[in-house]
């Protein structure tokens, strides 16, 4: 339950419930959605999707928590985090991904971890 | 509460429509509709037509803005472009270029 709370990289931005976005959003900082948003996003920094938001576009950032609903490839450096009642429907890309029970996702799930040699087979012949 | 921040930093190209306040600190290019206040802040730029219930102006705009209500330049705002608003105030030290339209 580690929310992305300290923001060492300047103020959060948020887009709040009764806003509708067509269009592309991109910048260094974090972003908390309460509304809607289509069209791609682009962050360095952290970025929320709080329940009943909703964003039909390809995500990027440096980690993701999703409480709302995403239509759309997510791709995060660090963690994504895939709350009960979100529901996403996307591949998912980040170094840890997590999904709580109650969550609805459908897409591929592409975490990246080290298979250990046995079943990597390839680098231990 | 829950009202919309562009933070600096943050770009956005495109359509923002908001029900709510919205503050930009950061970059729109596009267009923003708010049914609520608009609050362009200083370092802001913005490269947009505005609607909104009321705008304060303490960052640079460039494009035409209509308020229903008032339109606020405050000193150090910018705004190229036309002004349609039955109430505007231009500070001391603020830049403007357009026309106005009172709606009389």
């Amino acid at each position: 339950m580690a929310r992305a709370s300290s923001t060492s990289h300047g103020q959060m931005a948020i887009l709040g419930k009764g806003a509708h976005l067509r269009g592309r959003i991109a910048g260094d900082g974090d972003l908390r959605v309460e509304g809607v948003i289509s069209g791609d996003v682009a962050l360095k920094g952290h970025l929320t999707v709080e329940s009943g938001a909703e964003i039909v576009a390809d995500v990027e950032a440096r980690s993701v928590i999703v409480d709302g609903a995403i239509e759309g490839d997510i791709a995060a450096i660090e963690s994504v985090a895939i709350r009960a009642g979100a529901r996403v429907s996307g591949a998912i890309r980040g170094s840890s991904i997590s999904i709580e029970e109650g969550a609805n996702v459908s897409g591929r799930i592409d975490a990246d971890f080290e298979l250990p040699p046995e079943l990597g087979g390839k680098t231990s012949r | 509460m829950a009202n919309t921040v562009i933070a600096q930093g943050i770009t956005i190209e495109g359509e923002l429509t908001s029900d709510e306040e919205v503050v930009i600190q950061g970059t729109l290019r596009g267009k923003l509709v708010s049914k609520d206040a608009v609050n362009v802040e200083s370092g802001a730029v913005v490269e947009a037509d505005i609607a909104a219930s009321s705008l304060s102006v303490g960052g640079q705009i460039t494009g035409n803005v209509t308020a229903s209500d008032r339109v606020d330049l405050m000193p150090g705002g910018r705004l190229i472009g036309d002004v349609k608003a039955s109430r505007l105030t231009i500070a001391d030290g603020a830049s403007f270029k357009g026309n106005v339209d009172m709606d009389v």
